[in-house]
């Protein structure tokens, strides 16, 4: 038996990012991770920084997201990235060299132009350009492309270094991490929570649950019905090539992401949906999804087709009914936090602030009450018949 | 070749045999002698595989065929009425897991459905690291074989070292080639008289091939060092010197030879990434730590449809590879109703027993890689690069193994980038699963789409062909 200030389930980003804020502020933190760290979503993602207002669905996408709702959020998580390598003293390539959301249609066009509006009210610096005005900044686009907005503050990290540096520097605080250590109970006793796992039970009275696909699964524990939905998407990488593309591509009406890594993979992704999840072992990346996220990819960017395909990867993430992040305590249940969703990466630096601060019963840089997790435990009825519990195929990149 | 090789895009077949090697040669002319459409899917530019690999004209002229038999298989197999299509990369499988994905030597995008799939896609050279593997003049003893064979003299000074049988057909294969090879070092003691080798006098054939290798190092003066391993391979640019040491006490510097070429292998490990793909059921093979598909005798995978003969099923030389590939066809034969010769399945059946006992003798002759390969993996130096396609040390890989709470390959990969590179683990996989403490979790690469590098064109085109056409 071991007593903690705090025990975080699932060691991803999120699950790391609020280690090392509790860890900072005195509490004394044991980590749980059901496998190896940063090997779920945290590990398997893109990476992106969305700064910019994003598209509002991606590929088999039932719901659109509140894009306009997200946008304090990213400005606010815009912020700590960049400060996020100085204070855990680790390269993790984050890249803040700024993308553009392109546009084909006149219906896009049109999308862009709104969602340019809210970027101005939000006091985010976004530049919308036309066809012309795009190909001059960034000449690798293609034809199609009929505009596009800019945004300086886009970019990407690597996402197999931001979780470990997290983590690292957790563990320099004191922080405690147990992989391959899955939760197998959470009761309430008294003041406390009680955490079973295989390898022993812990007391604390906080219990945060970053569990990614397996937060419905780990809020049951506690019984509580966190109506949230793995769903599995996945990613295609290039071989190396010599650096040509510094910022980051998306698209406004089709799930789209491009950019070029640190290492100089060119790494498409965009939502697309998985072959198959599978949440016992690994999810597997499927034909369909590939030909469909390159088919776009290399319409938007033409060089992409002379690249070779070295590798494609699928992996699972957590997505609510209204494709919006969820992030704060469970209702009804003193001392369970919470914090998933849309976007869990470019938000982790963010999310993890947010937990520790609400924990220690301070005030949230940002007020996150839109994102609070009572609209996801509410007892069905009250939900917007509009919006399926499940979405069967792909949800935003993180 | 353009015969073979202009196709379009969405072909059938009663069976489709990947790997044009001894064993997928053998089962596609099994099958097309019955009566079966056969499709042959071959990466290289001429069927015969590693194998039987066949020169080209140029080579022929100069050189000559070093295996002339697989020319005359590969004849016999057009005749049957095989459709082969040579330079096709099988690069994947289709979302529903029995459309095989290919790329023709243009490019063009080749999807292939057929009812039976014969999986005969050989195997790796197994490398293991160490200080200088990276060095040009450092090459695999395939390799070495292979431009030999086609005429090349790879350097002048040569050691050739790592385990097994086929060290001292390469070491001849070079001094054919009029490389002065200084010396061959084996990390066993095959060569001493003992009881495992007695075992051999029940292969009078294999054993005076053996012998007559033997007999041809030591007419040359070849040293063959036994319980030696390569310690580090020396140079600025290129590969200048060897240090050999006792593989029993690493310590011990067993002799350091100027070479400009160094050989290192360690025998060959099945590649079976599409079994994987096609959901085949593998295991862990324990005298060797290869990945293995779990095959009945006759090749059949977990996947009624999905056989996997030759080296691909483990590796064991190119008569057995020959053996299975019959032997598979016979029974898809069966199971298609087109009842082949009793007795003929059961001689085959009998010639297979007879081939794994001796593949068991020469397993039991050399050290076992599932304890060879954690042990010089284990003595490797911190700096050592264990992946060559990112950089990865030794001490990179070692501490992502030994992360808090514990580790596993995929984790490692992620960690260190070990892996993730050109070549997708196919040279330093032995490696990072070896370097891998144990515990929970995963300690073998996954198999991915694409098996090789594709282009992007190809993903195109692979996107306006029919997908249902069967």
């Amino acid at each position: 038996m071991n007593a903690y200030d705090a025990v975080i389930v699932g060691a991803g980003v999120l699950g790391a990012a609020t280690a090392l804020e509790l860890a900072e502020a005195g509490l004394s933190v044991l980590v749980l991770e059901r496998g190896a760290p940063n090997r779920e979503g945290s590990g398997t993602t893109a990476g992106n920084l969305h700064i910019q207002a994003v598209h509002t669905r991606r590929p088999g996408q039932a719901v659109p997201l509140d894009s306009e709702a997200l946008l304090p959020a990213q400005k606010a998580a815009d912020g700590l990235w960049a400060l996020a390598e100085e204070r855990l003293d680790a390269d993790l390539e984050v890249r803040r060299n700024g993308g553009f959301m392109v546009a084909e249609t006149a219906e896009q066009r049109r999308e862009l132009r709104t969602k340019h509006v809210w970027e101005r009210r939000a006091g985010l610096r976004t530049e919308l350009l036309d066809g012309d005005a795009a190909r001059d900044a960034l000449p690798l686009l293609g034809p199609t492309v009929t505009a596009a907005t800019w945004c300086p503050h886009d970019g990407y990290a690597n996402p197999l270094k931001a979780a470990p540096a997290y983590l690292a520097a957790a563990r320099r605080l004191g922080a405690r991490v147990e992989a391959f250590t899955p939760v197998t109970g959470l009761e309430r006793r008294g003041p406390a929570w009680r955490v079973r796992t295989p390898r022993g039970r812990h007391d604390t009275p906080v219990v945060v649950n970053t569990a990614g696909p397996w937060i419905s699964d780990v809020s049951a524990l506690a019984g509580v019905d966190m109506r949230m939905s793995p769903v599995a998407i996945q990613m295609h990488v290039t071989v190396r090539e010599r650096p040509v593309l510094h910022h980051l591509v998306q698209h406004i009406g089709e799930g789209m992401s491009v950019k070029q890594v640190t290492a100089g993979n060119l790494l498409l992704g965009g939502g697309w949906p998985a072959r198959r999840m599978d949440l016992d072992g690994r999810s597997s990346a499927g034909v369909a999804g590939l030909t469909g996220n390159v088919a776009q990819a290399v319409r938007i960017l033409p060089f992409l087709a002379r690249l070779r395909l070295l590798r494609m990867w699928a992996g699972p993430l957590a997505a609510t009914p209204d494709e919006m992040p969820v992030i704060g305590p469970v209702p009804g249940r003193e001392g369970l936090y919470v914090a998933g969703g849309t976007y869990a990466f470019t938000f982790a630096p963010l999310w993890g602030e947010t937990l520790a601060r609400m924990i220690r019963g301070e005030r949230p840089r940002i007020d996150v009450s839109a994102f609070a997790p009572d609209r996801l435990t509410a007892p069905a009825g009250d939900a917007d018949p509009a919006a399926p519990a499940h979405t069967e195929k792909g949800t935003a990149p993180c | 070749m353009s015969a073979d090789t202009a196709a379009p895009a969405a072909l059938t077949a009663d069976a489709a045999v990947v790997g044009a090697g001894p064993a997928g040669l053998a089962a596609a002319l099994e099958l097309a002698r019955a009566g079966l459409d056969v499709l042959l899917l071959d990466e290289q530019a001429e069927p015969g595989g590693q194998y039987y690999r066949r020169p080209g004209p140029e080579v022929l002229d100069a050189v000559g065929d070093h295996r002339p038999e697989g020319g005359r298989l590969v004849a016999r197999v057009r005749a049957a009425g095989v459709r082969v299509l040579s330079g096709h990369t099988v690069w994947g499988v289709d979302d529903d897991r029995r459309t095989l994905l290919a790329a023709s030597p243009g490019g063009a995008a080749v999807r292939v459905r057929a009812r039976w799939v014969v999986a005969a896609t050989g195997a790796y050279e197994r490398s293991v690291p160490f200080p200088g593997w990276q060095l040009p003049g450092v090459v695999t003893p395939g390799l070495a074989q292979h431009m030999s064979a086609e005429g090349v003299r790879l350097g002048r000074r040569a050691v050739v070292a790592g385990s097994g049988p086929f060290l001292l057909p390469v070491a001849c294969a070079l001094l054919e080639r009029g490389v002065r090879v200084v010396a061959v070092a084996e990390a066993g003691r095959p060569y001493t008289p003992g009881p495992a080798s007695l075992g051999a006098l029940r292969f009078p054939a294999r054993l005076a091939e053996l012998a007559s290798y033997a007999a041809r190092l030591a007419r040359h003066g070849v040293r063959v060092h036994q319980d030696t391993v390569v310690a580090r391979a020396h140079g600025a640019d290129r590969v200048e010197a060897v240090t050999l040491t006792r593989f029993s006490d690493p310590e011990r510097v067993v002799a350091r030879h100027g070479v400009d070429l160094l050989c290192v292998g360690y025998g060959f490990r099945p590649q079976a990434d599409l079994p994987r793909l096609l959901g085949c059921a593998v295991d862990r093979d324990p005298a060797t730590g290869d990945t293995v598909p779990r095959l009945t005798p006759t090749g059949r995978s977990s996947v009624p449809h999905v056989y996997v003969v030759g080296e691909a099923a483990g590796a064991a030389g190119a008569p057995t590879a020959l053996a299975r590939g019959r032997a598979a066809a016979l029974d898809i034969l069966a199971s298609s109703g087109r009842a082949p010769d009793r007795g003929e399945r059961r001689r085959l059946a009998v010639h297979l027993a007879s081939l794994a006992g001796f593949t068991r003798l020469t397993a039991a002759l050399y050290p076992a890689p599932a304890e060879l390969v954690p042990a010089l993996a284990r003595r490797l130096p911190g700096p050592t690069l264990v992946c060559r396609c990112e950089c990865v040390t030794a001490d990179a890989v070692r501490a992502a193994a030994a992360a808090e709470g514990g580790s596993d390959v995929p984790a490692v990969k992620g960690g260190t980038r070990a892996g993730m590179g050109l070549c997708q683990a196919r040279e330093c996989g032995p490696a990072l699963e070896a370097l891998r403490a144990g515990g929970p979790g995963t300690g073998t690469v996954p198999a991915r789409v694409p098996l090789r590098p594709l282009p992007l064109a190809a993903v195109l085109e692979l996107a306006d062909t029919p997908g249902e056409d069967v």
